[in-house]
């Protein structure tokens, strides 16, 4: 059975339809990655598929492990094991790394049947998955991601991913802005979480991602709609190509 | 004034109070602004949206209140009295109304002491816990002296879980700040339907360092009147006020730092929450004067709206008369960040944790002011049984 399975997702926002029949399988133990030119419906798919209710879907049918995702509520969407490691991470003054991460880790255990970790062992939990995605202490005692760069933002995403162990992560954008290191960081954290138990979709604009995070399946969104779907050696083309030959073909098609 | 002048001003104002046998010379004096000046309406600038004339309009009647308790601690003089020297010193009762009201009837003043050169470790514990109920009124009274090189933490409570909303209860603060002396001083009002007004004075001397935190958690209508002055060279005060509201109460803090003299500090930081159809005020002058050169003055009011029947009143007012001195201000009221509430959502936390963990970080600033652990963990719990109350 496939953990995450979409068809003919249709969402709006603000009275403007932006996915336009979306269709995705995805399988325990596989890579997806999705790429697309900017404005093409890639971070608005992440939104719906996280609960934001911002989006509106109009049309479709979402299954997580089974289970109808579009009736969940974002945060039971979270508990059942779905991550979304945002393009744009939210700063949240105030609120420290840890006690938004004990508050968070807690939930999901709960929601699996299992007591809250005794604080010495959350601590040793969040020392051993912040070495995972060298996220410095002193990172993790901050307010959730306030004043934190693009990088360090983008490595927050992963560190909590890791935290909360999830059996989909949709990571948006998380190589953007990354210089070589970070990605490299990112990417060795994602690696060693990946079982054959989870997946990962992977949106992203550039081909050296996928260098390190090597996807089993490429697909080309474009106006709302998965128009090509292929595998690593895809992503080389688009890399190499650019869009247009795409849009051109779907245009012919049409 | 003659004697039967001021018996009926008093009479028509609170029936059943007569002056105390005591304190004749302030009383006098008070009763004298009192005749001449009335208990404002909202026409008065200063009580635009705050009527608490009305509850004297519907009739009060006086009740003695001389109950409140207090822990003993090393180092503090506590007793009550009716002729400690220093009470009317400040002249606020010939300044403001409820002041002078509050002087004209008040039975004893509990006075606290610390002399020179002691620092108290423990944390004092006051607690006026008046049941007012029907149409009662109370005036209490409070008389903090800090002597040079002195210290303290003190805790005053305002409680009273069947107040009505027909009583008043005044109350007044009377605080003396001596040189290099520390005074913390941190105020919970949780009364209830009750109403309060209460008038906190303060004296700080060269090198003193006044903190006040006041949290205001239920009431009708809760009105604090706060004046700081900073009266000696190099004195700093710190003065930052939590409220939370809900259905219509109304809770009013004005603030005034009187800086008169050159090189003090003051720093103000009001947060507030407010959902249901309540209504919030903010009034903080700051006001200094031609000879206060190199004064540092900081104001902040944010206010977070839960609703769209919830109003905040907010009026920052800086006064400057001097040249050489660096002040600033701000006011912010808005909604919650829904990005935010999404974000943490989107981590597992339902949509009441999202909320309490952002609303518990927003007080945080003024929260983390308060020294005590302890009452700090007190009103965090506070905090959240009110977001409860406020979501149900
Ligand atoms: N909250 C919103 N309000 C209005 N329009 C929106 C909103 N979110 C997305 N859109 C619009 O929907 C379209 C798709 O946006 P989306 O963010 O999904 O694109 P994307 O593929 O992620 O692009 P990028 O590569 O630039 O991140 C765009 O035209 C965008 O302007
Ligand atoms: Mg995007």
């Amino acid at each position: 059975m496939s953990l995450l399975s979409i068809k003919n997702l249709k969402a709006r926002v603000e009275e403007k339809d932006i996915l336009k029949g979306f269709n995705l399988e995805v399988n325990p133990g596989e890579v997806h990655a999705i790429m697309g030119p900017n404005g093409s419906g890639k971070s608005t798919l992440a939104s719906v598929l996280a609960g934001n209710e911002n989006y509106e879907v109009t049309d479709g049918e979402v299954t997580f492990d089974g289970k109808d995702l579009l009736d969940m509520d974002p945060e039971v969407r979270a508990r059942e094991g779905l991550f979304l490691a945002f393009q744009y991470p939210v700063e949240i003054p105030g609120v420290s790394n840890v006690n938004f991460m004990k508050s968070a880790v807690a939930e999901v255990r709960k929601h699996r049947g299992l007591e809250p970790l005794e604080a010495k062992d959350f601590l040793k939990f969040m020392k051993e998955k912040q070495q995972l995605v060298e996220l410095s202490g002193n990172l993790a005692g901050r307010s959730v991601n306030e004043g934190f760069s693009g990088g360090e933002k983008k490595r927050n995403e992963i560190f909590q991913m890791a935290m909360l162990e999830p059996k989909l992560a949709i990571l948006d954008e998380t190589d953007s802005g990354l210089d070589i290191d970070a990605l490299r960081i990112v990417a060795n954290g994602v690696n060693k979480l990946k079982s054959k138990d989870n997946a990962f979709v992977v949106i992203t604009h550039y081909q050296r991602l996928l260098d390190y995070i090597v996807p089993d399946f490429v697909h080309v969104l474009y106006n709302g709609r998965i128009v090509r779907s292929g595998t690593k050696e895809l992503a080389l083309e688009l890399e190499e190509k650019g869009y247009d030959w795409i849009k051109d073909e779907v245009a012919a098609e049409a | 004034m003659s004697e039967l002048t001021t018996t009926s001003v008093l009479a028509e104002l609170v029936k059943g109070a007569e002056k105390p046998n005591s304190f004749l010379n302030i009383r006098t004096e008070a009763e004298t602004f009192l005749a001449e000046n009335g208990i404002p309406s909202k026409k008065h600038e200063d009580w635009k949206y705050t009527n608490a004339k009305r509850l004297f309009d519907n009739g009060l009647e006086f009740t003695s209140a001389t109950d409140c308790t207090f822990n003993s601690v090393d180092g503090v003089e506590i007793f009550w009295s009716e002729a400690e020297k220093l009470t009317g010193s400040t002249a606020i009762h010939t300044k403001e109304a409820h002041a002078a009201l509050n002087t004209s009837v008040f039975e004893k003043v509990l006075v606290i002491r610390v002399k020179k050169g002691t620092q108290v470790s423990d944390e004092l514990v006051l607690n006026q816990a008046l049941e007012l109920t029907g149409n009662y009124f109370a005036a209490t009274r409070l008389l903090i002296e800090l002597e040079d090189n002195a210290s303290l933490k003190c805790q005053l409570y305002f409680t009273g879980s069947n107040a009505s909303e027909k009583s008043l209860h005044n109350h007044v603060t009377e605080i003396f700040v001596g040189q290099n002396s520390q005074l913390e001083f941190n105020i919970v009002q949780e009364i209830a339907e009750g109403n309060l007004v209460n008038t906190t004075e303060v004296f700080c001397q060269r090198d003193a360092n006044f903190t006040t935190n006041t949290f205001q958690l239920s009431g009708k209508l809760l009105r604090n009147n706060l004046n700081i002055r900073l009266q000696g060279e190099n004195a700093e005060t710190h003065l930052n006020g939590f409220y939370m509201l809900k259905g219509s109460e109304l809770f009013d803090n004005h603030t005034l730092v009187d800086h008169l003299v050159p090189h003090c500090e003051s720093n103000e930081v009001y947060r507030g929450i407010l959902g249901g159809k309540s209504t919030g005020v903010f009034n903080g002058k700051v006001f200094v004067h031609p000879d206060a050169q190199k004064t540092n003055g900081y104001q902040q009011n944010n206010n977070i709206l839960l609703t769209d029947d919830a109003t905040m009143n907010s009026k920052p007012e800086l006064e400057i008369y001097a040249d050489d001195v660096r002040c600033s201000h701000g006011s912010t009221t808005g909604q919650l960040d829904e990005d935010a509430v999404f974000y943490l959502r989107a981590r597992g936390l339902d949509e009441f944790g999202a909320t309490a963990l952002l609303l518990t970080a927003f007080a945080g600033e003024v929260l983390n002011s308060v020294s005590s652990e302890e009452l700090r963990n007190i009103l965090e719990q506070k905090i959240q049984a009110k977001l409860k109350e406020m979501r149900a």
